[in-house]
């Protein structure tokens, strides 16, 4: 008889020849010395092979847990860093606060007006009891985010070289070295006041109720308070930020602020910069330089050295102005006395809001241009922004899926529980506020309750992200999850979601559902990985 | 590691032998990992990981990339554990979950190229027996296991993948030939060809 192939002989090896053929192989052997010489052969090709595989060609660096049952070491870390945070600045704050028993006050919401109050007021509490923890968290958060980008940036190629681990521990320890270290010579009190026979030689921070400067400051003012009087002289800038800038005196340098509003009743040296409820340059004052704002209402009676840039409510100018005005907004009135020594150039929505008045002067061109609301689908830059925001969510996730691979799948996974997703997110959207404000005004649970916000604010951003991704998963269906098909999903998820965003009325509600949704999956998630660990 | 123990008894009763020895428990463990609970699940990890790893090692071409796809797969399993019916012995449908884990990779990575592909007359007839010694036959010393091991990750992946998937996952060609979606003739050649691909060259090596 025939001797059999060799990969018929294989097969049989395998087990895999099929009933039939392998009887009448079996009977060959009995007869064929050559054959059984080739079987014995294969069969010891095998135990070879399955010996040599056994073995495995290099060693893994395997976790000796399972991914997802324990916090991640991210997460830990993390943890262990906002704890830090948190415990350093309670400390911080705490040893400031101990000499501000009432400054409980301004938070009530019943004594306020509304929301700008609110503000203000809350600025004031930094001012009167935490500066320096304001100023601590401002240099924190600048660090923070020095040291993301850096951290980042190990973590990133951490990843490949398995360095994650030293990179987030290094992250938490300069975080740790780095908290409160903030050095500035600053006045607080109930008002503060620098006297008409004083002078103060370096820039001062004051912070109160009222800030009054009737003295020389040779250096920058940086005020913070309800009200910023300026009687005497600043040399260098004023920097403020109050519910109310008077400026009678001089300021030499430049205003920078952001005000409820601000009164220019003196002399300035150079520029105004200001986001502001209203601004008036009274018309006893002079600016040195121009004026850029962003205000409710601007009156321009006085006499502006440059250029002047608004964006406005409601513009009346009877002073001067050296050179440009250039405004966009709803309302612009020039009296009599008013003087353009340049171009005036006007976007308004309706050519009657501009009233010019015949005794008016305008030494340049006039540009008045009615800009009829353009539907922003028409523009081609709405696509961009849509485009760059798409990007960035792109980004944001690709990084989530880098550094928290797990969390954020299992997070993506969470949406697709529905309702249950939905009412909790629903319950943390409208809950987690009035959680914050609550821990706020018990003083000590301040940074706790910044850090509620801190995670609140970005959570309700990623909220899209993780229903996006769910969504493209479920319509692209992928055979396997790795991070490439989260991200392709992802992008077909955003997509949709952008689009279907700008339904009119419809829109809205939907994207509603969708930050509810994201935030119950997130939340549920946060939920999950704070369980206890699994050690295994 | 418990599933070397095992190999040395030849392909079919490992995995009933694995079971055994990995504790009378397995069944229980199983049960309680598909109620989600946490522990079973890491216990379920502790023990099949380094396999699991393994067949990920050999099936992709980086380390990283395996570590990967481990991490996907015992992920994964969380929810796809559920679906484990036990007609097959555990440990041979995990490494089943897993190389389908690694071949979805493999293929989109190539996106828009097959992979495995069936070439014409691909199980057309191949030499008659030769009896000579085979370099694979011979190899026994560890430093030649590190050999032969070398030899394969080298291979092409059309050979590479159904060899490791036999001879690492002791799938039969029925399961190979499904996961890869080709014929299970097909599937017999390639590891044919794979194998007569390694002997040739180790020989080459050794000459």
């Amino acid at each position: 008889m025939e001797c059999y192939s060799e990969q018929d002989v294989a097969m049989f090896v395998d087990g895999e020849l099929e009933a039939d053929a392998a009887r009448r192989l079996r009977d060959h052997l009995a007869t064929c010395r050559r054959c059984r010489q080739l079987l014995d052969a294969l069969r010891a090709e095998n135990r070879v092979l399955r010996e040599s595989l056994q073995e495995l060609p290099e060693e893994a660096a395997i976790p000796t847990e399972f991914p997802r049952l324990s916090p991640s070491l991210a997460w830990t870390d993390i943890a262990v860093a906002a704890v830090v945070l948190a415990l350093g600045s309670i400390v911080a704050g705490w040893i400031d606060l101990l000499s501000i028993p009432e400054g409980l006050q301004w938070l009530s919401p019943f004594n306020l007006g509304g929301r700008t109050n609110l503000l203000f007021s809350l600025t004031y509490y930094f001012a009167q009891g935490g500066t320096t923890m304001l100023a601590d968290y401002v240099a924190v958060v600048g660090k923070i985010l020095l040291l993301l980008l850096l951290g980042g940036t190990v973590l990133l190629l951490g990843h490949r070289w398995k360095l994650r681990q030293l990179g987030l521990r290094l992250l938490s320890l300069v975080l740790v070295l780095s908290l409160p270290s903030f050095a500035l010579e600053r006045r607080h009190s109930e008002f503060v006041t620098v006297s008409a026979n004083e002078t103060v030689d370096d820039t001062l921070l004051a912070s109160g109720n009222t800030v009054r400067v009737e003295g020389v400051i040779n250096g920058d003012l940086l005020a913070f308070g309800q009200s910023v009087e300026v009687r005497g002289t600043v040399k260098g800038d004023l920097v403020s930020f109050a519910k109310r800038i008077v400026v009678s005196g001089t300021v030499e340098g430049n205003i920078y602020n952001c005000a409820g509003s601000l009164d220019l009743e003196g002399q300035l040296g150079h520029n105004i910069y200001a986001l502001t409820q209203s601004l008036r340059v009274d018309n006893r004052s002079r600016v040195g330089g121009g004026i850029v704002v962003g205000a409710g209402d601007v009156s321009l009676e006085g006499e502006v050295n440059r250029s002047v840039t608004m964006f406005v409510g409601n513009a009346d100018l009877s002073g001067s102005i050296g050179r440009e005005l250039t405004m966009a907004g709803d309302r612009l009135t020039l009296t009599n006395t008013a003087r353009i020594g340049g171009n005036l150039t006007a976007r308004v929505h309706n050519l009657k809001n501009v009233q010019i008045a015949d005794g008016a002067t305008i030494v340049g061109k006039r540009d008045i241009e009615v800009r009829t609301r353009q539907s922003r689908f028409a523009r081609p830059r709405f696509y961009f922004y849509q485009a760059v925001w798409l990007a960035a969510a792109m980004l944001v996730g690709w990084l989530g899926m880098v550094l928290f691979p797990s969390f954020f799948q299992a997070s993506t996974q969470a949406v697709g529980s529905g309702w249950r997703s939905f009412g909790l997110g629903f319950a943390v959207l409208v809950g987690a506020p009035v959680a914050i404000f609550l821990t706020a005004i018990t003083l000590i649970g301040l940074p706790v309750s910044l850090i509620l916000l801190a995670t609140y604010l970005p959570a309700i951003y990623l909220a899209k992200i993780w229903v996006g991704a769910f969504l493209g998963h479920t319509i692209v269906k992928p055979a396997a999850t790795s991070r490439a098909d989260w991200l392709l999903g992802l992008l077909v998820g955003m997509l949709i979601l952008t689009i279907v965003r700008f339904i009119p009325y419809l829109g809205g509600f939907i994207y509603f559902g969708v930050v509810c949704l994201g935030l119950g999956a997130f939340a549920w998630q946060i939920y999950r990985v704070s369980r206890p660990a699994i050690r295994t | 590691m418990d599933a070397r123990q095992n190999n040395s008894k030849g392909s079919q009763p490992r995995e009933g032998n694995a079971a055994q020895m990995e504790g009378q428990d397995l069944e229980s463990v199983i049960e309680r990992a598909q109620g989600h609970d946490v522990e079973a699940l890491g216990e379920i990890y502790r023990r099949y990981v380094r396999r699991v790893f393994g067949l990920c090692r050999y099936l992709l071409d980086s380390r990283e990339s395996a570590e990967d796809a481990t991490s996907e797969v015992f992920l994964k399993l969380q929810h796809s554990i559920e679906s484990y019916d036990g007609s097959v012995p555990f440990p041979r449908w995990l490494l089943r979950v897993a190389g389908n884990q690694c071949i979805d990779l493999l293929r989109r990575r190539k996106r828009g190229r097959q992979v495995f592909v069936e070439l014409e007359g691909g199980a057309a007839t191949l030499e008659a027996a030769g009896a000579g010694p085979s370099p694979l036959g011979a190899v026994i010393s560890a430093e030649e296991r590190a050999q032969v091991r070398d030899a394969i990750t080298r291979l092409p992946e059309n050979y590479r993948v159904p060899l490791v998937l036999r001879y690492y996952s002791e799938l039969s060609y029925d399961e190979i030939a499904q996961q890869l979606d080709l014929r299970r003739n097909y599937v017999a050649a390639l590891i044919f060809r794979a194998k007569r691909e390694l002997r040739r060259n180790l020989a080459d090596k050794g000459n």
